[in-house]
């Protein structure tokens, strides 16, 4: 088997750019859906009655159906139903955040949750109003339990935007397989490519491991 | 805007065996990850140093990767490595595997580090040796910890069986895919694809949160 490197070195600027795209549009999802994921979470938990079960709903929904599908969905039925279009960049944006926030508000609750009641009821018994608690007694430890979460979501977002190649997003996975195509080298370019999104990932992975560990006595109460 | 719903009834039988082949995927894929997750997590945990570190390493290295591109490594790069033509099914599935096993090796060896170090220490010490220990001891109170999580990869599982459709493997989504192309009803077909994925992946994902709830460890 002889292997022939050429296609990727002859195309490095083309990948280097969709790796750029591949890492903007992680940033940008990962930051949308933590602040959604939030706004969810803390409305799940603290909201009234009338808005939790739509919001159950929509996060139980969001689990139940593939990332694939949503993205497909938004970029191809949406502008059918709207009338208007997105380019794929924004497409994915959107269909990643609404997908990844679910998941965000998911670990806002559980991190909320894992506060003792006794705390809640401590601080009550002090005479703090409702917010005050959970502004000064809950968010904070909870905040420390969510952090490593975080974390991985930032993870699972750079590796799903890897599937927003099927709507065409111009990012690494999708030059990846138009420089496949084109060379018919797809596997120095394929092997590449996954070398490249390991260096990525690997270290940030590790890092939350080690988060993990490190913030682990912090949240204990 | 006018549609057209029909055309899902139509294709009825293809949708449905779209849907027959995304749960055996799913099934399969579980089967086969369990016992490899089990293996992995077992040499991870082996005082050997090389199986530990191969078993971290094979880890490390499938859960840093988006699946879809492996899903497209084992497509055209396994086949030239091993000689093999696989069909697109079994190439999917293995794709699938790769990916849940490293997961679920550490789902199990964060079960197996779960239990407390004394209770391995007292095994020894009652004079049995460390794979009886395991086998006995650690591993049926590891499983209590185990299954949550386990819950959680499935139904991640089924949901990522979605991915194998770009190597045309005949699973919902894909065949959803085709039709959409062929029949130009793009609207409808979408939105039967995800109402079909919605009515087969919320119960497992309540079923999921029950099976959190109903083994939840208190402190």
């Amino acid at each position: 088997m002889e292997l022939d490197f050429s296609p990727l070195i002859d195309s490095w600027r083309y990948l280097l750019g969709g790796l750029g795209i591949t890492l903007l549009l992680s940033v940008l999802t990962a930051a949308g859906s933590l602040v959604l994921g939030t706004v969810l979470g803390l409305g799940r938990v603290y909201g009234p009655a009338w808005l939790r079960v739509p919001i159950v709903f929509y996060i139980d929904t969001q689990r139940a159906i593939p990332v694939l599908v949503i993205l497909v969905w938004f970029y191809f039925a949406v502008p059918i139903l709207t009338g208007i279009s997105f380019h794929p960049f924004w497409a994915a944006l959107m269909a990643l955040t609404l997908h990844i926030a679910a998941y965000v508000a998911e670990i806002v609750r559980a991190g909320i949750e894992s506060i003792r009641p006794g705390q809640v009821r401590a601080a009550l018994a002090l005479g703090m109003s409702r917010t005050q608690i959970v502004r000064k007694v809950v968010l904070p430890q909870a905040m420390v339990r969510m952090l490593p979460s975080f974390g991985s979501v930032l993870s699972i977002t750079i590796k799903d935007t890897a599937i927003a190649a099927v709507i065409a997003v111009p990012e690494l996975m999708k030059r990846a397989e138009t420089i496949a195509g084109q060379s018919y080298r797809p596997i120095e370019v394929f092997t590449t490519v996954m070398v490249i999104y390991f260096i990525i990932l690997f270290p940030g992975s590790r890092l939350i491991d080690r988060l993990y560990q490190r913030v682990a006595h912090l949240g204990r109460s | 805007m006018n549609l057209d719903w029909t055309i899902v009834w139509q294709h009825r039988w293809d949708l449905a065996q779209g849907a027959g082949l995304t749960v055996l995927l799913t099934v399969l894929t579980m089967l086969a990850a369990v016992p490899a997750g089990m293996v992995l997590a077992l040499m991870r945990l082996s005082r050997s140093r090389i199986l530990s570190t191969a078993s971290l390493w094979f880890v490390e290295f499938f859960r840093n990767l988006p699946l879809i591109l492996v899903v497209y490594w084992a497509f055209y790069v396994m086949p030239v490595f091993l000689h093999i033509e696989f069909s697109a099914f079994t190439t999917g599935l293995i794709a699938l595997c790769l990916n849940v096993s490293a997961y679920n090796a550490e789902t199990f060896r964060a079960g197996i580090n779960s239990i407390r170090k004394g209770q391995m220490e007292a095994a020894i010490a009652v004079g049995m040796s460390r794979w009886q220990a395991m086998k006995q001891i650690i591993i049926p109170q590891a499983w209590r910890r185990v299954l949550p999580v386990l819950a959680s990869t499935w139904v991640s599982l089924f949901k990522d069986t979605s991915l194998v459709s770009v190597i045309a493997v005949g699973e919902l989504a894909h065949v959803a895919l085709q039709i959409r192309s062929s029949s130009f009803r793009v609207l409808e077909m979408l939105t039967a694809m995800a109402v079909i994925y919605w009515l087969m992946g919320y119960p497992q994902a309540k079923l999921a949160d029950w099976v959190h709830k109903r083994f939840e460890v208190k402190e």
